[in-house]
């Protein structure tokens, strides 16, 4: 781990800072306005190097999909980051709802219950591929984590642009869907130490 | 090449011997991973469908049977075909893995409460190796490490079949003795001997829980994963085991036994306690000597799907058991290489997604002379850490909760989902010939003895490992979070802290 990461607050989304400046750019203005995640990078379930590392949805078990970025341990993390907006759960009465909501109302509910302020993200339901690759000048980078049963950003329509057309409008179904069953979801999932 | 029986199993069971009943049990469950993961790792899930549309463009084109107006439609169906089987095909398959490994766990947990006698996965490990067959079932049928094909896929409803069936080639095969017909006959046999002689409760011994409120956290088991996910034809992810398919169960009492062994029946074989009433899929042969798909109905976009009948599920469930799982993934392929069958042009269905590997693949094919010593190393390291993964489940039946959680997070979801798979998936970039044939590596899943060297297991594999990353930089500086930190676990059980930068393990919180 870089000396420049242990000083900074390490985090595994969009959205999931609680300081100015502890996006992945370090330009944000206050809590929860972090463009991406600080953490260190790795790719898939057990493999984070810190406490609080795990990114959740794609290994693991139902109440480790419960807490993303909440883990307790190096090692102990259920999956990799960042948390990309298509990226839903694979298991539990959650399964094929969005990580990342989950992740920010764990995030809101933690800064309400110490009465600590934050901003809305700057994307609603998290980052896309394309967002993370140009913010941190990369060109067709796969940040989507492991497993190996395909992109879950994708459509098989031949003609590209209809694909990237079809492909978003999926993801967004998913997203909205996620949003409307978050009550559900949360009450599906208890808090940590409950 | 000899096929090595996994076992030799008696005529019934008693209480003098339902210890090495069990045991027999635990191997029967043992063997099916290897073989299921063997098939898994052949399947090119997710390839460019780019590339794979101007390849069957290409082939259809050069056909020249039909206008060009009809090609591109007819490539963009057939390039469906193959992405959205290809795909299934391996999450039914991966479904039926994470189960097998909770029957293997349930088996275990029986025998550790009833028999209170450890599980020794150790010893079979030991003596499994492919072909193999599962002796004292009839018909006897072999099993072998294999890529995906009809007659791979033949073999698992064999290992599966909720009902007796006759062997296809019974005339060709001599006259074995008669034991059990189907692995759920078996363990009826089981829970019989249990009820009647184990009543219990028993002595608390170290067992492999589900969760539970108020206990500490146990990941052992998870039905799905992301590897359990396909995709239909619009891309709209489908899960392959349900919620309600089943946990691992404490077993503390003959009734406890009998519920662990009787999910495991219902998961492989489907409806059980209401066998009698419901319509279920069985294991019967055509005229070819393969088994007889299931029906099949085509839409109109010329969707196929394949139509399940009431027993085919679990009891009480949505869950398909895996025997109705593997028909599926059958009647589907056979329906598939049919229709590229009789499309000009077209190459063997399979072949569009299916990498070239051998049958029955051993080290000692990799391992000649002229061959590639990349392949070799890898090999080893898979057959290493697939033992390990054995050595680390057998350990958690000699510790408490605290140190199977850690085992589990630091040694054995990382084994699994990660270092084995890598393994696994990697080992196809390179190539062997055998018998003036080319073929893709695969892992051989041979007995892997730690034994052979004064070293501990896990300084055996990082050994392997080091070596492996001189020929082949792909394994060199995969960094501490991979091999190194793993669990270091001893034949014995012993257990050395030696896990970087995490200064709370092992083990007692």
């Amino acid at each position: 781990m870089s000396s420049e990461l242990v000083s900074r607050e390490l985090h595994v989304c969009m959205g999931l800072n609680s300081c100015k400046n502890a996006g992945y750019s370090g330009d944000n203005e206050c809590a929860g306005q972090g463009d991406c995640s600080t953490a260190v990078e790795h790719p898939c379930h057990t493999l984070n190097a810190c406490k609080g590392q795990g990114a959740c949805g794609i290994f693991g078990t139902t109440e480790e999909f419960c807490h993303p970025g909440e883990n307790d341990c190096r090692y102990q993390g259920s999956c990799g980051v960042p948390i990309l907006n298509s990226r839903f759960m694979a298991q539990g009465p959650n399964k094929g709802r969005s990580v990342w909501l989950l992740a920010r109302a764990r995030f809101e509910e933690k800064r309400k219950a110490n009465n600590q302020t934050f901003g809305e993200a700057p994307e609603p339901f998290g980052p896309t591929e394309e967002f993370v690759n140009k913010l941190r000048g990369t060109t067709g980078q796969n940040y989507s984590s492991c497993a190996q049963s395909g992109s879950r950003a994708c459509s098989y329509i031949n003609d590209k642009d209809k694909r990237k057309i079809a492909m978003e409008e999926r993801v967004l179904k998913m997203e909205v869907e996620s949003l409307e069953k978050l009550p559900d979801t949360l009450k599906t999932c208890p808090k940590n130490n409950e | 090449m000899t096929t090595k029986k996994l076992f030799k199993f008696t005529k019934n069971v008693t209480p003098d011997n339902l210890e090495d009943v069990m045991q027999q049990a635990i191997a029967l469950e043992l063997a099916t991973i290897p073989t299921y993961l063997s098939t898994y790792y052949s399947i090119h899930r997710a390839q460019d469908q780019d590339k794979l549309y101007a390849k069957i463009h290409k082939q259809l084109s050069q056909s020249g049977t039909r206008p060009a107006s009809e090609v591109d439609a007819l490539a963009q169906e057939l390039k469906l075909d193959i992405l959205v089987y290809s795909n299934k095909s391996a999450a039914l398959i991966m479904s039926v893995v994470i189960e097998e490994m909770l029957h293997l766990a349930l088996s275990c947990n029986v025998k550790q409460s009833v028999c209170q006698v450890a599980p020794d996965l150790m010893a079979i490990g030991k003596v499994l190796s492919f072909p193999t067959q599962l002796d004292g079932h009839i018909p006897e049928f072999q099993i072998n490490t294999s890529k995906l094909s009809l007659q791979q896929l033949t073999t698992f409803l064999q290992i599966e079949s909720p009902k007796p069936f006759v062997d296809p080639y019974a005339d060709k095969q001599k006259r074995s003795v008669v034991e059990y017909q189907t692995i759920g006959g078996l363990y009826k046999k089981i829970e019989q001997c249990i009820i009647d002689n184990f009543p219990g409760p028993y002595k608390k011994r170290p067992q492999l829980l589900p969760p539970e409120a108020g206990a500490g956290p146990r990941p052992f088991y998870s039905q799905n994963s992301m590897n359990t996910v396909h995709y239909d034809r619009d891309h709209n992810p489908h899960f392959a085991n349900e919620n309600d398919s089943g946990e691992l169960v404490g077993v503390y009492d003959s009734k406890t036994a009998v519920e662990a062994l009787h999910l495991i029946v219902e998961q492989g074989e489907g409806s059980t306690t209401k066998q009698n009433e419901k319509k279920q899929h069985t294991l019967e042969w055509g005229q070819d000597k393969m088994p007889i798909p299931m029906e099949i109905v085509v839409d109109e976009n010329n969707v196929p799907s394949v139509v399940f009948w009431p027993g085919d599920y679990e009891d009480e469930g949505k869950e398909l058991a895996h025997f109705a799982k593997f028909l599926e993934a059958y009647s589907l392929g056979r329906y598939y290489e049919e229709k590229f069958k009789n499309i000009q042009g077209l190459e063997d269905f399979n072949s569009y997604f299916v990498y070239d590997q051998g049958t029955n693949p051993t080290q000692a094919d990799y391992d000649a002379p002229t061959g590639n010593k990349a392949l070799a190393l890898a090999n080893k390291l898979g057959s290493a850490v697939f033992a390990y993964i054995l050595l680390m489940i057998e350990t958690c039946y000699y510790k408490e909760e605290d140190t199977q959680y850690e085992l589990f997070m630091f040694g054995i979801h990382k084994s699994m989902i990660w270092l084995l798979s890598e393994t696994g998936n990697h080992i196809n970039t390179y190539t062997y010939s055998k018998d003036d044939q080319a073929y893709k590596g695969a892992l051989t899943f041979e007995p892997y003895s730690f034994e052979n060297s004064f070293l501990r297991p896990k300084e055996q594999i990082l050994e392997i490992l080091d070596e492996l990353g001189k020929v082949d930089s792909y394994w060199a500086n995969w960094g501490e979070n991979y091999f190194p930190s793993l669990p270091d676990v001893g034949m014995d059980h012993s257990i050395i802290k030696d896990i970087p930068k995490v200064p709370s393990t092992p083990y007692k919180h």
